[in-house]
């Protein structure tokens, strides 16, 4: 897999990787190699202006001290550049908390269809492109979700750069640079904005807006190298990943499960806000006159005691030491077979949306692993 | 006479609010088309009391003249229903009183000797087998209509209880419990209201009663670790009542 990131393929020199980041997820077919533009921050007004024409424009606002949300905007005063994580991670976007996927009657049954709307989904970070890149993996997957690819299809996603804070483990994940599920990635360089261009689909709506470019210098690429490099040593949390898959079979029944599972609430908090856990319930709600309804999908979490709950009122995952052993080993290893990916992408999300601060994945690893320092955080 | 009876239906009410009743009569245009008013004193001055397809059963049991109707309405109901909070838990009267005794609360506010006759007051199914619990404060209006289509369709509806933090995360709010340390009762509590609190900034008072398997102790110790003392928080656990043996785990 090419990346751009600047620490590995150490044969590769660094115009060689520019050239052959083309691996990217599977909507809007991929150019064969990226093309690199710059934009002036001057300009960005202009840019969000023609994009805002294209349809829906969604970005990170501030929605309290803390918090993030990717909200509709009008303007681009609105958009929060210091947003590091979301509540919800953009899977919302392609993968709605709730959604009809029904109707029926006495007569027929009838698939909704999503309404045809172009979207603009600006300012996603690596994190989450990974996030993406693995839903998109599962929602493809035959037969394949009609309601997300065609989501999906009519969205243009926009990546940001990023700088880590004291949460980011993106690099221990293998997800900290981008590979998939963008069409354009800009790179923040201070006054202006590297623009690499992924897929064909991004390249025919710049098309409207080619006069905002310039061309990249020599002296912007290395702008843009420094920029990675830097990104790379500001990293203060993580583990080292390479045993994850021999750690987590081996550890199996380690006491720190018991340990996490009395502090947790069952509250599931920590799977809406994973870029990458897609389990739904769905609920058929009947009219009154009995003869027509709808299906609805709702998220679900296994972390709910009901959610593995079957006839007999037998539970196979009945307490929370086994609901929450069984999130942590699928995100950090259960697809390793057949996939050969982990589901967690480092993004953060469930380390500060917990409550009961069980979902320090990086502490929790390292403890696994024996390493016994104190968390950073 | 019909040829094809509508299925009746009875609204009653024993010790609570009247607030379920309301939302029922708010929404009792929709039903109207599909069943039959046997009986909703609240509303309608014409009530019978013969059999009925379902009955709506509101308010705790705190009085023995609750315990006679509820039982007159078990007998002629075949879908009994319990609605709202007091109903299905035993609302405030049931928990925040349950830390007195009956016959002191009484003589502390009617006197000795007085004729007023009171129960410990219970949820429903403390007395008669309950079909459907539909819990609330008040019940939701879509939950309700559900449950009643399901109903007329001879099929037990599916409720779930989901806590609070679904609905709250569901909605993309920030989480009052981390980011403002409020006392939220969020992930122990069903969730319906929509997470009606947190969306606007307050805390969850745990109004619809326990979610399903609520982790009490770790809620507990949560809210301990943020300064909370351990009677206010067992008094905000309790005041919706949530029965004891959520608590068995727990020291208290």
């Amino acid at each position: 897999m090419r990346t751009f990131c600047l620490l590995v393929l150490p044969n590769d020199t660094l115009e060689d990787i520019f050239v052959c980041n083309g691996c990217v997820g599977s909507y809007g077919s991929i150019l064969k190699m990226s093309r690199n533009f710059l934009l002036p921050k001057s300009r960005f007004c202009e840019f969000f202006n023609y994009l805002k024409g294209l349809g829906k424009f969604f970005a990170p606002v501030r929605v309290s001290e803390q918090s993030f949300s990717f909200k509709e905007i009008e303007n681009e005063g609105e958009i929060a550049w210091d947003a590091l994580r979301t509540i919800l991670p953009p899977k919302k976007f392609f993968y709605p908390q709730r959604e009809t996927v029904l109707k029926y009657d006495r007569n027929e049954v009838e698939a909704t269809v999503p309404e045809d709307n172009f979207q603009v989904i600006f300012g996603v970070h690596p994190c989450d492109l990974a996030g993406l890149g693995i839903m998109d993996t599962i929602f493809e997957a035959a037969p394949g979700d009609t309601h997300y690819t065609k989501r999906r299809e009519q969205s243009l996603v926009i990546g940001l750069s990023c700088m880590p804070d004291k949460y980011c483990f993106c690099q221990s994940m293998g997800t900290s640079c981008p590979t998939k599920g963008y069409d354009l990635f800009l790179t923040d360089l201070g006054d202006a904005f590297f623009v690499q261009v992924e897929t064909a689909r991004a390249e025919q709506m710049l098309a409207g807006c080619n006069g905002l470019f310039s061309p990249v210098s020599e002296n912007d690429k290395d702008s843009y190298k420094e920029f990675w490099i830097e990104r790379d040593k500001a990293f203060t949390n993580g583990f080292e990943p390479d045993n994850l898959r021999s750690t987590l079979d081996m550890e199996w029944d380690n006491p720190l499960w018991d340990e996490l599972g009395k502090r947790c609430l069952s509250c599931g908090n920590c799977t809406p806000v994973c870029p990458t856990c897609y389990c739904f319930d769905l609920v058929d709600i009947a009219n009154l006159n009995g003869q027509s309804g709808e299906r609805q999908r709702e998220w679900d979490s296994c972390q709910f005691v009901g959610f593995a709950q079957v006839a007999g009122d037998y539970n196979f995952r009945p307490t929370p030491v086994d609901r929450l052993k069984f999130w942590y080993r699928h995100k950090l290893h259960g697809f390793d077979d057949p996939y050969g990916f982990k589901t967690c992408v480092g993004c953060g999300r469930c380390t500060v949306s917990c409550p009961s601060g069980i979902d320090d994945i990086v502490d929790v690893v390292k403890r696994l692993q024996g390493n016994n320092e104190q968390p950073n955080k | 006479m019909e040829t094809n009876p509508r299925p009746c239906i009875a609204v009653e009410g024993l010790t609570g609010c009247a607030g379920e009743l309301l939302v029922i009569l708010e929404n009792l245009d929709k039903l109207l088309p599909f069943v039959r008013v046997a009986s909703f004193p609240f509303a309608q001055s014409q009530n019978d009391d013969g059999p009925v397809d379902i009955a709506f059963v509101e308010g705790s049991v705190s009085q023995p003249h609750d315990l006679e109707k509820l039982k007159r309405i078990r007998a002629k109901a075949r879908w009994l229903v319990a609605v709202g909070n007091c109903a299905v838990w035993g609302c405030v009267q049931g928990g925040a009183c349950a830390k007195c005794k009956v016959t002191d609360m009484l003589e502390a506010v009617y006197g000795q000797h007085s004729e007023i006759q009171a129960l410990e007051s219970r949820p429903l199914d403390a007395y008669v087998n309950v079909d459907v619990k539909l819990s609330g404060c008040p019940i939701d209006k879509t939950q309700f209509l559900s449950v009643t289509a399901s109903l007329l369709k001879d099929h037990l509806p599916y409720i779930t209880h989901k806590p609070v933090c679904l609905e709250c995360k569901l909605n993309e709010n920030p989480c009052v419990l981390i980011e403002k340390n409020l006392p939220c009762l969020g992930p122990v509590t069903a969730a319906g209201c929509g997470a009606l609190c947190p969306s606007l900034g307050a805390a969850c008072y745990g109004c619809w009663g326990p979610s399903q398997a609520p982790q009490m102790d770790a809620m507990a110790t949560i809210l301990s670790e943020k300064g909370y003392e351990a009677l206010e928080i067992m008094n905000r656990l309790k005041t919706f009542g949530a029965p004891e043996h959520l608590f068995e785990r727990m020291n208290v």
